[in-house]
């Protein structure tokens, strides 16, 4: 008897320990189907597998994040299809945790292809492609277990683009997109939503915000008549829309510069890197041989470097005024704060034209830009290398400022030299009129 | 009004007065006048607002555009006006270049010392040749060359989108606004040239007069 109450204690026991986790599970998540249970039986447990690198990574899957993730009803085969009865990959070795999380950056595409062609085009795949180890992956995004469904990307909270862009996401919190998320929008309408990150850069097609083609028409597809709006009463809107970024005026606090990018004249669109004109970096480095930013000459050197390389191309500076850092750039306020004083640009040493870049395109979009003397913007060495910017009296030429002067003082001078010389030769010859 | 004949002078004065400046001239050249003088201004407080504030940049650049439509259009009146007229020999070109030069060099001698000296003018004035060799050369200059690259630039610059293969095409819009402002320059000199040429009349105020009556006024 108190044997047979022993043995079946241990029997309970024993039945417990092995289905304990299981049934604990199929309690919490019923969602979670019966393979998976199998699999979960070991990877709800604190499991850990050592890297190649050195590292220790965990194998534990969070139970009831799976269980309410949208993929668990393709359960755990669906993604890890390397793992069959009687197969299972936990003797491979892996180089290390973003070796893993690439590998099965692969394995998304088999059933999200469109997504996934998306972000192979995006400046997130690009820096991927160059080796970023920081660069974000599927999982980065959308977590390897924990996946939800589009929806809970909407939330002001910026998840998941926050977890690296916590302060771009913090500055648009407070901007009048971030407010209209938050607090209903105000000036359009509760029926108009304000958006959110992928709202203007897309959710996998993510371009280089530093492309300047790119962004503008972003503005533009919900902000349908700024273009009629700004043509009221801002002369020159077109070039002005063209040739300054959004958030130059709409970011009142924001540090300013000038970006002067290379651009082709007959393709009419920007250089950009490739194999013939190596890194930017290179390119002008070996210009500006001082190191301190390219001086009009250098600029002027540098064009003309350019355009003698290649008989294809007709290269000139195309000027964009712009933010200079991408939080103030995420700070937008509201239209009635916006700069709406030409002055503020359009005055001698304005202060948007002391800070001036040269920069080239990647061939992911995003610029590479080197320092330049703010005196290229003021040069006569500049008309044809800095072709394409001119901001009247904010850039004006110096050496127009000396002719001018020249022809004042010319046309001041004429009257009194001819009027003192008629007096000395009327003296001279006796026929002053008394 | 005045009919061509008129050229034959009143009786009774000592010095046969000529009808040199026919209505729609004299509307045109105070109507340019004016035109020249808003553009100016309005030129400098656009390229100079940090260092006068007449008026804001917004308001310069406004008045600048419309008053500069308005010398264009002026001109192409001017243009017309004087290719369906007799009096478009005054800006004929002269082939005869070294009988110009001489004529031209002539003309420089009278308003460096012939005009002090009371000497008599080397150029008579007609109807049909009312400028003399400086005056033809530089009115020639300013309404052939200087006045229209200068419409052209302004055209440009005040909608660079608009005409943006236009000025991709002249090497950008710093070469396009160099150039005009280069125009400009040339213009600030000219109305202080011609300003005072003005003066330089039978009278300091002759000239003046002629170009609000149309008759050249008596020698003395």
């Amino acid at each position: 008897m108190k044997t047979g109450i022993k043995f079946g204690t241990l029997l309970l026991a024993a039945t417990l320990l092995f289905l304990g986790p299981a049934i604990s599970m199929a309690d919490h998540h019923e969602e979670v189907s019966n393979p998976d249970v199998k699999c979960l039986k070991c990877h709800s447990k604190n499991l850990k597998k050592k890297l190649e690198d050195g590292e220790t990574m965990s194998l534990r899957i969070q139970v009831d994040e799976f269980g309410t993730s949208v993929h668990q009803v393709i359960g755990c085969t669906g993604c890890h299809r390397d793992v069959a009865k009687g197969k299972h990959p936990s003797k491979q070795p892996i180089a290390s945790r973003r070796a893993y999380s690439l590998k099965h950056n692969q394995t998304c595409s088999q059933c999200h292809e469109a997504a996934h062609d998306s972000y192979k085009g995006s400046v997130h795949a690009s820096m991927v492609e160059h080796g970023d180890a920081e660069a974000p992956v599927c999982s980065d995004c959308h977590s390897a277990h924990a996946i939800q469904t589009r929806t809970s990307y909407e939330p002001v909270n910026g998840e998941p683009c926050s977890t690296c862009h916590s302060d771009i996401n913090d500055a648009f919190a407070q901007s009048v997109h971030g407010l209209a998320r938050t607090e209903g929008n105000q000036l359009r309408g509760e029926h108009v939503n304000a958006p959110s990150c992928a709202g203007c850069h897309n959710a996998h097609d993510i371009s280089a915000v530093t492309d300047t083609e790119y962004l503008v028409p972003k503005c533009m597809s919900c902000h349908e008549v700024a273009e009629l709006a700004h043509e009221q009463w801002l002369p020159n809107a077109g070039m002005h829309l063209k040739s300054v970024g959004c958030a130059a005026c709409h970011s009142p606090q924001a540090e300013l510069r000038v970006d002067l990018q290379l651009f082709d004249r007959l393709k009419q669109a920007p250089v950009r890197q490739n194999e013939n004109n190596g890194t930017v970096q290179e390119t002008l480095a070996a210009i500006d041989t001082n190191g301190d930013g390219l001086d009009p000459v250098e600029l002027w050197k540098l064009v003309r470097q350019i355009n003698e390389q290649d008989e294809t191309i007709d290269v000139t500076l195309l000027g964009r005024l712009e933010v200079t850092n991408s939080v103030d750039a995420h700070r937008l306020a509201a239209s009635t704060e916006a700069v709406r004083s030409c002055e503020s640009c359009h005055r001698g040493n304005a202060e948007p034209f002391q800070n001036v870049t040269v920069s080239m395109s990647r061939k992911d979009g995003r610029k590479e830009s080197f320092k330049a003397d703010s005196r290229v913007l003021n040069s006569a060495m500049s008309v044809d290398s800095v072709g394409g910017f001119y901001a009247p009296g904010g850039t004006r030429i110096k050496v127009l400022d000396g002719l001018l002067i020249l022809a004042l003082l010319g046309g001041l001078a004429v009257p009194v030299v001819h009027i003192t010389l008629g007096k000395i030769l009327r003296k001279k010859t006796g026929t002053d009129n008394k | 009004m005045t009919t061509p004949n008129a050229t034959q002078g009143s009786p009774g004065q000592t010095h046969e007065r000529v009808y040199l400046h026919a209505m729609p001239v004299r509307i045109w050249h105070w109507a340019n006048a004016l035109g020249f003088l808003v553009l100016i201004l309005t030129g400098f407080q656009i390229r100079y607002v940090d260092l006068f504030s007449l008026m804001s940049f917004e308001t310069a650049v406004h008045l600048h555009n419309w008053v500069g439509f308005a010398v264009i259009a002026n001109w192409f009146l001017w243009f017309f006006y004087y290719i369906s007229s007799d009096k478009v020999t005054n800006y004929h070109p002269d082939f005869d270049a070294p009988n110009f030069f001489k004529r031209y060099f002539d003309q420089a001698q009278y308003y460096s010392q012939g005009i002090f000296k009371g000497d008599k003018k080397p150029h008579d004035v007609h109807p049909h040749d009312k400028f003399n060799p400086m005056q033809k050369l530089t009115y020639q200059f300013v309404m052939f060359i200087t006045a229209p690259i200068t419409f052209l630039t302004g055209l440009m610059m005040w909608d660079v989108a608009r005409f943006s293969g236009l000025i991709n095409a002249v090497g950008g819009i710093r070469v396009v606004n160099t150039v005009h402002v280069i125009m400009f320059i040339l213009f600030v000199f000219f109305m202080f040239l011609h300003a005072y040429m003005g003066v330089l009349g039978p009278k300091p105020s002759s000239h003046y007069k002629e170009m609000f009556t149309g008759w050249e006024e008596p020698h003395e």
